[in-house]
């Protein structure tokens, strides 16, 4: 299979009469964009911002984070989101380096929303203050779940994904100015040389916990929480088969961003990816380790790598994919975050296992963070206390602008897919 | 100059070996014995006094010694305490702990101490006291007193304490993340970590966990209740079941507090949308439309009109389990327990979601 990600490098941003990429500078028709986000007539308001590293700019509720970038081969962009089905991981797409899409609340945050600082001490707690971003600030009439902690938030989400499209469709006939070629033949037909290599799987675990649909990972727009663990090749990862949900603690998300540009993916030589899922039920958590495990050993894994999205309950489905796979004798590395409390004295995980002996940690998400007042915010400041966003709690925003939070409620900033420049160490 | 005391044995305080092992606490203006070696390391930090304590004394009289050394220290000012090093030695090492913890806790002042990681202290002070990492046998004297004053100093200075690794100090049980590159260290992308460590770990190398498992605490199953309907029943649970209103604001994540409501006048069940849950962690559809499915009311009333249950306490109990720390959820089990056997509880119904 092989995909080519053609680059084109954005080293600026600005509105425009035309919706274009020219000489680095992306430009974007505002009126055209938001008309794009408004074909769901449940999208009731909605504004474009730009923001760049360095702005003075705060902001949350943010919901999801995308990729700009065109299927140009023929094929669609994030399949079976808002597009219809169709096969991912060969032929090309074309995608914007160096910046993002951030899809924000006008209002209503929840649980799985967080916050980004473009600027400040906490700029580079996460990978999008670090860039440039397209900024979406809308909200919607989804009445439904606007007083309800969990939200699918499917309305933004989507707009989010169209729009990421529609910008991304301006790379259509331009030449990139870097291919990157993403091919990996099938594992039965590999050179010797590549055979006599230590074989390798990568696990990956995304958030698919809640039972009702709407809120977990999709894969080619099936709801992650309806499967069974599953072979995928890595380029299937970074042509958009995956979409980031709506469900959990936001330092702990895995956003669609991330699943297209797995740094973990693209560093290792592969059998490939075993897509599994996290459970409730024990039953279910079970289920899914032994058949991940049993994959991994008939692929002729020689070793794993196991990535958690999420803390807490799902630290169980982690730990017994590990163990399961250390029973199958596949040396295994797990990636996940932890959760010690502000003291730092609790114990980092629920599960705990003396196999699971090779664990990379990519942040605290009880750490307390002190954040001075913000010239700007984008969304609703309120929202972090007032509507059950975790890491946010009622009184944690003062008159002022300034507020204290836990890591919980950081956008992505433990970054689980592998970006994370955080561990934790002992004091 | 900050100043400080200092806590020796009787051996290092000159006054004997063995055979002076049961010498009384005393204090002493100024630096005595090993005491002087600190002084001529440290620059910000002054010993003005030193308790001498012999072995035998603080061991056996545990007690009585630690009093005696607190009052003795009511009419010094001093900013900080260090005792040590205390190398193998385990009477002394434990007396150090002893000591450096009860300082800390009657004065508020930092106190640090250095032990050989043999010595038995070290197990049981580690999670309260900084113990520097020392020699075995008092031949390391210097090199230990070097490290403890170069810490000591950080820490009466009030100066940001590195991970226990690069101070030497052993771990406190305590864990926050980090930046590598505030540490000096060479900034390493997570993937490029896991890559790293798997490389290691398949080629049969050294590799270091960033995570080391915890020793498990296992909690042994209490003995079964002979007769439900000779003890008195408690229902308590984590699923976040509260008064409509939330009354004690308890949080639907990273809960810190618990609450205890009235059920005594429900004599079928819990009704909703009276009683609701807040927990932000499972789809609370079922629990609304009927709490009893999280908190079983409904079953233990029945059960006690069957005459299958005998009494069953006026109120229940509950948290949010979600997210919550593994500290706060011990803390608050132990505050709902110390009321649960004041209230004479026999038996407790304990429902998780």
């Amino acid at each position: 299979m092989r995909l080519e990600v053609g680059k084109f490098f954005v080293k600026d941003m600005a509105f425009g009469e035309k919706t274009e990429f020219r000489n680095g500078i992306l430009t974007i028709c505002r009126e055209k964009a938001i008309d794009i986000v408004k074909e769901d007539s449940h999208v009731t308001e909605a504004d474009l911002h730009i923001v760049r590293p360095g702005d003075e700019v705060r902001m949350v509720p943010v919901k999801e984070a995308i990729e700009m970038r065109y299927k140009v081969s023929g094929g669609v962009t994030y399949p079976g989101m808002t597009n219809p089905i169709a096969p991912a991981g060969s032929g090309r797409v074309h995608a914007l380096k160096g910046c993002s899409l951030i899809v924000v609340g006008k209002h209503w945050g929840c649980f799985q929303d967080g916050l980004i600082d473009m600027s400040g001490r906490y700029q580079r707690y996460t990978i999008y203050g670090l860039m440039k971003n397209l900024v979406l600030v809308a909200d919607t009439d989804e009445e439904f779940e606007r007083r309800e902690q969990q939200k699918k938030n499917g309305a933004l989400r989507r707009a989010g994904h169209r729009l990421a499209e529609y910008i991304g469709k301006c790379l259509c006939d331009l030449e990139p100015e870097d291919i990157e070629t993403w091919e990996l033949e099938p594992i039965n037909r590999r050179d010797p040389a590549v055979q006599a290599l230590p074989s390798v799987v990568y696990v990956l675990l995304p958030q698919t916990q809640m039972e009702a649909m709407g809120y977990n990972t999709l894969v080619y727009g099936w709801d992650g929480n309806h499967m069974l663990p599953t072979l995928l090749h890595p380029n299937e990862l970074l042509d958009g088969a995956l979409v980031s949900g709506s469900f959990m603690p936001v330092s702990s998300k895995i956003s669609s961003y991330e699943h297209c540009n797995n740094p973990t993916v693209k560093t290792i030589n592969f059998l490939g990816v075993i897509l599994s899922n996290l459970n409730v039920a024990m039953e279910q958590k079970q289920r899914s380790a032994f058949m991940a495990a049993q994959m991994a050993k008939n692929l002729g894994a020689d070793g794993a790598i196991v990535a958690e999205e999420g803390y807490g309950n799902p630290d169980v489905d982690y730990i017994q994919t590990i163990v399961e796979l250390e029973k199958a004798r596949i040396k295994t590395v797990g990636i996940s975050n932890e959760c010690t409390g502000r003291d730092g004295r609790s114990q980092p995980l629920v599960a705990l296992d003396s196999v699971a002996d090779a664990l990379v940690s990519t942040g605290n998400v009880s750490q307390y963070y002190e954040l001075p007042p913000m010239k700007a915010v984008i969304g609703d400041l309120e929202s972090l206390s007032r509507d059950g966003i975790s890491g946010g709690w009622e009184g944690c925003v003062r008159s002022d602008g300034s507020l204290v939070m836990e890591n919980n409620g950081m956008f992505c900033s433990d970054h689980v897919s592998g970006f994370s420049m955080k561990t934790c160490m002992e004091y | 100059m900050l100043k400080s005391v200092h806590y020796i044995n009787q051996f290092f305080g000159q006054v004997g070996g063995e055979e002076m092992a049961d010498f009384e606490p005393v204090l002493y203006e100024g630096a005595l014995g090993c005491t002087g070696i600190f002084n001529s390391l440290a620059g910000n930090v002054e010993v003005i006094s030193t308790i001498v304590c012999g072995d035998n004394f603080f061991a056996s009289r545990k007690e009585e010694a630690l009093e005696r050394i607190l009052s003795m220290l009511e009419n010094v000012s001093f900013d900080f305490f260090v005792a040590g090093p205390a190398f193998n030695a385990g009477r002394y090492g434990i007396a150090c702990g002893e000591v450096c913890r009860a300082v800390q806790e009657r004065f508020a002042v930092p106190a640090v101490t250095s032990m050989n990681e043999e010595n038995p202290g070290v197990q049981l002070f580690s999670k309260d006291v900084y113990i520097m990492r020392g020699g075995k046998r008092a031949t390391f004297m210097k090199q230990d007193m070097e490290k403890l004053v170069s810490f000591s100093e950080k820490i009466a200075l009030k100066q940001p304490v590195l991970p226990a690794v690069m101070e030497g100090y052993f771990p406190r049980g305590v864990r926050h993340e980090v930046f590598l590159e505030d540490l000096g260290m060479k900034p390493v992308m997570a993937s490029d970590r896991a890559f790293e460590m798997l490389l290691a770990k398949l080629r049969g190398g050294v590799y270091q966990t960033e995570l080391p498992m915890p020793a498990l605490d296992r909690v042994p199953i209490a003995p079964a209740v002979k007769s439900l309907r000779d003890v008195r029943l408690a229902l308590v649970t984590s699923g976040g079941i509260v008064p409509r209103n939330n009354p004690d604001r308890i949080q639907s994540c990273s809960a810190t507090k618990w609450g205890k409501y009235d059920i005594s006048s429900l004599a079928s069940g819990l009704p909703a949308p009276e009683y609701k849950t807040i927990h932000a962690g499972y789809d609370p559809g079922e629990a609304d439309r009927n709490p009893n499915v999280v908190v079983p009311l409904d079953a233990v009333r029945r059960y006690q009109s069957e005459d299958r249950l005998g009494e069953v306490d006026e109120f229940f109990y509950t948290t949010v389990g979600t997210g919550t720390t593994q500290g706060e959820a011990a803390r608050m089990g132990r505050e709902i327990a110390a009321l649960l056997h004041e209230r004479n509880i026999g038996a407790v119904l304990l429902t998780a979601t």
